[in-house]
């Protein structure tokens, strides 16, 4: 496998991998939640480092999955306590946990070699650097494999947990009537998303993640009104756009992520602007058929007719 | 896990040998960078704290979120377009003005996604927080790989640099913060009704947009003014944590706003100077961990709505109410008792028939 078609197919799996949770993320209205977990990753993994002193340790995704909990769980509780209003518990929590992670990076400067720089912004050619090679066949980047288990689990757990999800998203109160505990689906669920947005932070950095957990899923959402469709939707976008994406960083000589990002707003502003557009143009369509039709009732009148 | 003990032991190590020999304030104000560092963060405290009352109390706090990575794509076009002039790319003002800027269209932006589509406001920040900060980082290696005099520390957008605060640096942010400081006292009334109660202000006949966009403006500029200090990662908590402090001591919104800027400026007051102290750790991340502090010490020790005091009035209340509850059930007994005890005679009547009828036989 030839090294760019390998950090290719790594964009592609590492987008939809962050699509298919998303799409609920989006519904349920956690989109800035994404943005705090994915920030709150870096405590997370310096301590790990510490305990572990390998970059590579599973222990690193599980700590940085952890840390994205206690953004979710603590302005939760801030919320509860109802001496906060409206999206600040989730504003006071992050950066304190960012704060420990960069003092503790800086602290420990001469034995953590972590470049908060590489954190926050990632670097899909870095990630995609170390390959997998078995019995002298070389099979793509080590790191796309790891994508690839991330996205099985967010399939099978989704799979599973399809039905309560839908209920909890769309009629908490019914789906709490019916017996669902709502609190624990939605820690389950966030626990799914703080691991996929631990795992993508290698591909996409911490804050690019957000562009690839919300932007694909939103812009799925313009164009349709049911949630099957919108989650293959949502993936159908994540992959061209991942694809667009590295050509758009590739041509720049820029980041990927960034171009992704970049590429995803720009996909983003013109379906919004056709949906529009085309509204629009349905409208003038019925004013249009009623003027050309002479004598034709108004719609108030054709109503009281 | 040694590792880690040992990290912790250097800390506290450092921490200790830091306390015994703190630099008096008299030092830290003879120290010409030090003296930049406190009074450029006491500045950007103030001013971020009293004009974050509104997004709070709007309850759109994040938005500053998306402001500050926003700012990046606007300095850096600010910058590139000044060098391909031939101009000086660092000049303060400049950069300022292109972060306000493209800070309120990104502002603009998410508001109009919200009233367009069916997305609600929180998809509509990050899309715009994603889109725009993508830009800015395809802006930045732009600017990195190429040749531009001046080129360095632009990267301190990023993570903030406090120690690079110039005499210039601190009059641009006096000024800039005081110019959004005069708008909102002199739109006081207007802001402070579009916040409580937009409907009866658009009924009022108030122009509802503008006032929009200029506290909006104003929420921009208390953001933008911080991000070559603080970085645009931490920017947000210093708009959002002073007025959520401050809430829970105040009542009114006069109060609430002079409170959440007194908190600003005296925690990054207060956290610059440990940092100071502390030497090697940067001043953004100590500043932000003192304002959070302030917020924890708000919550827990406020007069009316400490969340220890509402505990411990609860339990009171519980246990007043099951002391009243086992009062009720206790003279409900007594009382069936009595009941009971003024039939019995009645009931043993035919009982005591019993064997006498049987015995008669």
């Amino acid at each position: 496998m030839s090294f760019a078609l390998g950090v290719a197919l790594l964009a592609v799996v590492t987008a939809v991998t962050c699509a298919l949770p998303g799409t609920y993320v989006v519904l349920r209205r956690s989109s800035m939640l994404v943005d705090a977990i994915s920030h709150a990753v870096l405590p997370g993994i310096v301590l790990g480092y510490l305990l572990t002193r390998d970059l590579d340790s599973p222990v690193l995704i599980l700590g940085a999955a952890l840390a994205g909990m206690l953004v979710v769980l603590g302005a939760e509780w801030l919320g509860r306590t109802g001496l906060l209003t409206g999206d600040a518990p989730q504003g006071l929590i992050f950066p304190a946990l960012f704060s420990i992670g960069v003092i503790l990076v800086t602290l420990n400067a001469a034995n953590v070699h972590l470049d908060t720089h590489a954190v926050l912004v990632g670097d899909l050619n870095l990630a995609a650097w170390d390959q997998l090679e078995i019995a002298g066949l070389a099979l793509g980047p080590r790191y796309l494999y790891l994508m690839l288990g991330m996205l099985v689990l967010n399939a099978v757990v989704l799979a599973l947990l399809h039905r309560t999800l839908t209920l909890t998203t769309f009629d908490p109160v019914f789906a709490r009537t019916i017996g669902i505990r709502s609190g624990l689906v939605n820690a389950v669920f966030m626990l799914l998303v703080a691991l996929t947005v631990t795992a993508a932070y290698n591909a996409a950095g911490a804050i690019l993640v957000i562009a690839l957990v919300v932007i694909p899923p939103a812009t799925a959402r313009l164009l349709t009104d049911r949630l099957p469709v919108m989650l293959g939707f949502a993936a159908g976008i994540a992959a061209a756009g991942a694809l667009a994406g590295f050509w758009l960083a590739y041509v720049l000589d820029a980041a990927t992520s960034a171009g992704m990002a970049t590429f995803y707003g720009l996909a983003f502003g013109v379906v919004l602007l056709a949906t529009r557009l085309r509204r629009r143009e349905g409208r003038e369509m019925v004013r249009n058929a009623r003027a050309s039709t002479p004598g034709a009732p108004s719609r108030g009148l054709r109503r009281l007719s | 896990m040694s590792d880690l003990a040992a990290g912790v032991w250097d800390t506290a190590a450092v921490a200790t040998g830091v306390l015994a020999e703190l630099p008096s304030l008299a030092q830290v104000w003879g120290n010409h960078t030090y003296r930049m560092v406190v009074l450029g963060t006491t500045t950007i405290g103030l001013v971020a704290g009293a004009l974050g009352s509104f997004a709070y109390l709007r309850r759109q706090s994040l938005i500053s979120d998306v402001i500050s990575h926003a700012a990046l794509p606007g300095t850096l076009v600010v910058f590139l377009a000044a060098v391909a002039l031939g101009l000086d790319g660092r000049n303060m003002g400049g950069l300022i003005a292109g972060a306000i800027v493209v800070g309120t269209l990104a502002v603009l932006a998410a508001n109009a996604i919200e009233r367009l589509t069916v997305l609600r406001i929180d998809a509509a920040m990050a899309i715009v927080l994603a889109t725009f900060f993508g830009v800015g980082m395809l802006l930045m290696r732009i600017v990195t790989n190429g040749d531009f005099p001046g080129k360095g520390g632009i990267q301190d957008y990023l993570f903030g640099n406090a120690s690079t605060i110039t005499r210039a640096d601190l009059a641009t942010s006096l000024t800039v913060g005081g110019v959004a400081l005069a708008i909102m006292l002199v739109y006081w009334r207007e802001f402070a009704l579009r916040t409580f109660d937009p409907d009866l202000a658009a009924t009022l006949g108030m122009r509802t947009r503008l006032v929009d966009t200029l506290m909006f403006t104003t929420i921009v500029i208390a953001t933008v003014i911080g991000v070559k200090a603080v970085g645009l990662v931490l920017m947000v908590a210093f708009v959002v944590t002073p007025p959520a402090a401050a809430r829970q001591w105040t009542q009114s919104l006069p109060a609430m706003v002079a409170l959440a800027g007194a908190i600003g400026a005296v925690g990054s007051a207060l956290g610059a100077y440990l940092s100071i102290a502390l030497g090697t750790v940067p001043t953004g991340p100590v500043i932000v961990l003192t304002l959070f502090a302030i917020l924890l010490l708000s919550l827990l020790a406020s007069p009316r709505r400490s969340v220890l005091l509402r505990a411990a009035r609860r339990r009171r209340a519980r246990r007043a109410l099951q002391a009243e509850l086992t009062r009720e059930v206790r003279a409900h007994e007594a009382r069936a008792q009595r009941v009971a005890e003024q039939r019995v005679p009645e009931q043993r009547v035919p009982e005591q028939r019993v064997p006498e009828q049987g015995a008669q036989p």
